[in-house]
C-alpha cells in the first residue's frame, strides 16, 4: 500500500523520543540471543513497522 | 507505589535493572504525553484484543463503565467521541498490522490531537504495546516452565 507523509515535522516531545531511543538501545545490547538473530529481528521489525532511522 | 505489573518485570528481568528502568520510564511518559483517559481507553482495547487480562484487570483513569462494558462495540456507539473514535480506530488497525494502516485512520487522529499530538499518540501507543506483548509472552513462558 502507499502512504502519504503524515507528519511534516519531527522536533516534538524530546523527552520522551530520547526514552524510547534509550529503551531500545537497552534492548538491542542485552546479549542472551546472539547478535545475528539480534539484528535480523531489528531489521524486519524496522521493516515491518516502515521505520527508517 | 511499585504497580504489580511493573514488579512483574522486575522479576522477569531480574538483574537487568538498566532495561526495567528504561520500560518504567518510557510507559510513564507515555502517560505524561497523552490525556490518560484517551490512552486508557486505547490500552483497554487492546488489552482485549490480545486477550491480556493482567491489563483487563487495571484502571489507569477515571473511565466511566459504562464505555468500558462498550468499549467493544465503539465504532456505533454514542458514548465515543470523533476523537476517541479515530483513536480507538487506529489502535485496532495498529495491533492488527501496523504496516497497512490507512492514510485515512492517521490523518483522522492528526486531525483530532495535533501533529505532536499524533506522534505522542503512536509513540504512547507503542509502548503499551510492546508492554502488553511482553506480558503475555513472558507469562506464557512462565507458565510452561513451572508445569
Amino acid at each position: 500500500m502507499t502512504r502519504s507523509q503524515r507528519v511534516t515535522s519531527s522536533h516534538f516531545d524530546n523527552k520522551f523520543r530520547e526514552a524510547l531511543s534509550l529503551w531500545q538501545e537497552e534492548v538491542v545490547q542485552l546479549d542472551l540471543v546472539d547478535p545475528v538473530t539480534t539484528e535480523v529481528v531489528r531489521l524486519r521489525c524496522a521493516d515491518h513497522h516502515d521505520c527508517y532511522t | 507505589m511499585e504497580s504489580p505489573i511493573d514488579a512483574f518485570f522486575r522479576e522477569v528481568l531480574d538483574d537487568r535493572t538498566s532495561v526495567a528502568n528504561q520500560l518504567e520510564e518510557i510507559h510513564g511518559l507515555a502517560w505524561e504525553v497523552m490525556d490518560s483517559a484517551l490512552l486508557d481507553l486505547c490500552r483497554l482495547r487492546v488489552a482485549m484484543l490480545l486477550d491480556c487480562d493482567s491489563e483487563l484487570e487495571v484502571s489507569n483513569s477515571d473511565l466511566d463503565s459504562e464505555k468500558i462494558a462498550s468499549l467493544s462495540e465503539w465504532s456505533s456507539s454514542s458514548l465515543f467521541n470523533e476523537s476517541e473514535k479515530a483513536c480507538l480506530r487506529f489502535t485496532e488497525e495498529f495491533i492488527v498490522d501496523v504496516s497497512s494502516i490507512p492514510d485515512s485512520s492517521a490523518f483522522a487522529v492528526r486531525e483530532c490531537l495535533g501533529e505532536e499530538g499524533f506522534v505522542n499518540f503512536v509513540n504512547a501507543l507503542l509502548v503499551v504495546e510492546q508492554r502488553m506483548r511482553l506480558q503475555i509472552v513472558w507469562r506464557k513462558i512462565g507458565e510452561e516452565v513451572s508445569v
